[in-house]
């Protein structure tokens, strides 16, 4: 049993290797930056959640479309209206819950992808490896952002799971390398030598015992992953073809109040606000995560 | 270092062929065609649509289809703009001139301020002042490239209307400006752009060049220097700076995509007539050849950018240039 093997080598060992996940935790609880940035996620976060219940609105509810557009902020509308009679701050509200969703999904999308293709290429190795990172090379020479616009303006109309798959798919390509990496060196180390020996099979080494090791760069690219899907999300909906309309993300919000900037000014200014906030937090959390991984 | 530079070229080639591949392989794989896209109009018979489609080769096998696209762009065809009514190449080719003075500008810029802000950040590491700079720069990086050209748009065109809204020139009064004033009225435009863009850039170079300072800090010859009685002013630009630049010619090649990305958004906020500006308003016209001639345009600006950084570094190393 190859699995036990290496479990009764590592409480044989003086002092037990804390796990990455819980290393991770603890660097983040015992930083003043990384904990104010953890507590401000969770808010946001739990807004996002708790929408349906926070929101003084229907974010999609157009009650007077004449007489109640275009207002700025006041106690009844604190963030102001919309051109289409819209409350801004439950649209916002409405927002975190779908701008952190697109962002969580399509990350999982890239993580997916990418360690599958990291590791792949990695334990391969020879030809196949040199084929898949030129591939990978042209992948990252086609700045994310045009690549998007290609496929988005070649599929218009595009629902929001393939708004998702597609962010996903287009965010795997640093992660794969980082994979590959990690697999290349991690491939002749005594412990994958030994799992050879024992007769296991090349799925079981990657799945028990090469994946484990990978699961510091996985968190770190993540978070960051999450905080760049974001702000892209947000970017494309500005451009009018990211989130289709009515929903709200935060992009599509300031893309509704976009052609008169100066005029409604509160459309642009509060979603982008919540956006940046929730865009600083993960990338502190990130980096923090990121020094002491690689410290380690 | 020749052969160094022949097999740098030489993927440099080959990722631009891959990149033809995937634009093509994205102009198949969408529902429908150019035809189908762009005439949606009811009056446009189904015959009409099959001679369009017979004349630009659509109804040919994809993989003589392949070939001719790949040749097309090999003599820098990249197809026929709907909505500009003239061929791509020359529409990209009248506003690249513009975006790439942006990106230059931006470029120098936020290289000069970054490495700045970062020499000041170290020299006085860990204090407040370090920390306030850490936390701006965080800002700035975590800043939505739109959203900060919005919020300069707003606050310096209207609030503070210090600069003109938008555009390259004054739309009048350009014309009847002598030499001086021609030049002075384009600063004058290019100034809000180009300074957003470089304040969105230099926020990136800042945070990457203070940790490449201080990686070297607690280098051997960092406290011989010290030690030999050197002023720290002394110890960090001739010491420190000199070996912590070889990483910001790598960020140069890494900063390209930014950069790019980043004039898209800024020349749509400030209507400045570069490539960003025509690919976005394509997007609205739904003028695919014109998006898709910006993507592959843009791959190939990154993908020279980065060849370029690439044999800068050679060139500044001289542990690589030897071989």
């Amino acid at each position: 049993m190859p699995g036990q093997t290496q479990d009764s080598a590592r409480t044989d060992s003086v002092k037990p290797r804390e796990s990455p996940l819980a290393l991770g935790v603890r660097v983040i609880l015992r930083k003043r930056s990384s904990r104010v940035a953890l507590f401000v996620l969770g808010v946001i976060v739990l807004i996002g959640v708790l929408a349906p219940l926070i929101a003084p609105y229907d974010p999609s509810a157009q009650p007077d479309i004449v007489a109640a557009k275009d207002l700025p902020p006041s106690i009844a509308h604190p963030f102001g209206t919309d051109p289409y009679s819209r409350d801004v701050l439950s649209r916002v509200i409405y927002g975190a819950r779908l701008s952190l969703m697109i962002g969580i999904l399509a990350t999982l999308v890239s993580l997916t992808f990418g360690v599958a293709y990291g590791a792949t290429a990695g334990y391969a190795g020879g030809v196949i490896d040199a084929i898949m990172m030129r591939f990978l090379d042209a992948l990252l020479s086609i700045p994310r952002l045009l690549l998007l616009l290609g496929v988005l303006v070649a599929w218009p109309h595009l629902s929001i799971g393939s708004l998702i798959v597609f962010l996903g798919l287009t965010g795997w390509f640093g992660l794969s390398r980082i994979v590959r990496g990690q697999v290349l060196a991690l491939k002749h180390a005594e412990f994958v030598t030994a799992a050879e020996a024992l007769g296991a099979s090349r799925r079981r080494i990657l799945v028990r015992h090469l994946l484990p090791n990978l699961v510091s760069p996985i968190v770190v690219a993540a978070t960051l992953g999450i905080a760049h899907v974001i702000v892209l999300e947000a970017g494309l909906s500005y451009l009018g073809i990211g989130v289709p309309q009515p929903l709200a993300s935060w992009g599509n919000i300031i893309y509704d109040g976009a052609d008169q900037i100066a005029r409604l000014w509160w459309m642009s200014l509060f979603p982008g606000l919540f956006m940046v906030t929730t865009v600083m937090t993960l990338n502190v959390l990130g980096e923090s995560l990121r020094d002491v991984y690689e410290r380690r | 270092m020749l052969r160094y530079i022949a097999r740098r070229l030489g993927q440099a080639a080959v990722i631009v062929a891959i990149v033809a591949a995937i634009t093509f392989a994205l102009i198949h794989l969408a529902p429908g065609d150019p035809f189908s896209a762009i005439l949606d109009n009811p009056n446009v018979s189904e015959k009409v649509r099959a001679t369009l489609r017979a004349q630009y080769g659509l109804d040919r096998p994809l993989a003589e289809q392949f070939v001719r696209y790949v040749n097309a762009l090999a003599h820098g065809e990249l197809g026929w703009s709907f909505s500009h009514d003239r061929p791509v190449r020359e529409v990209l080719s009248s506003a690249l001139p513009n975006t790439l003075l942006l990106m230059s500008v931006a470029l120098v810029g936020s290289f000069a301020l970054g490495i700045l802000i970062a020499l000041f950040q170290v020299a006085r590491k860990s204090t407040a002042i370090d920390q306030t700079l850490s936390a701006i720069t965080l800002f700035f990086f975590s800043m939505p490239d739109f959203w900060l050209g919005i919020l300069a748009l707003l606050a310096f065109t209207y609030w503070l209307p210090i600069f003109p809204v938008g555009g390259a020139v004054d739309p009048v009064m350009h014309e009847f400006l002598g030499l001086g004033g021609r030049i002075m009225d384009r600063l004058r435009h290019l100034a809000l752009p180009a300074l957003t863009l470089t304040v969105l850039a230099s926020a990136t170079v800042a945070r990457f060049q203070r940790a490449a300072l201080l990686d070297v800090l607690p280098a051997d010859y960092v406290r011989t220097a010290r030690l030999k009685g050197l002023t720290e002013r002394q110890v960090l630009r001739r010491h420190v700076l000199r070996n912590a630049l070889l990483p910001i010619i790598t960020l140069i090649g890494l900063s390209f995509p930014a950069l790019l990305t980043g004039a898209f958004f800024i020349e749509k906020i400030f209507a400045w007539p570069g490539m960003g500006y025509a690919v976005v308003n394509a997007i609205g016209a739904r003028d695919y050849p014109l998006v898709v001639g910006g993507v592959i345009i843009g791959s190939i600006l990154v993908t020279l950018g980065s060849l370029l950084a690439d044999l800068l570094y050679a060139w500044a190393d001289p542990r690589l240039r030897a071989h």
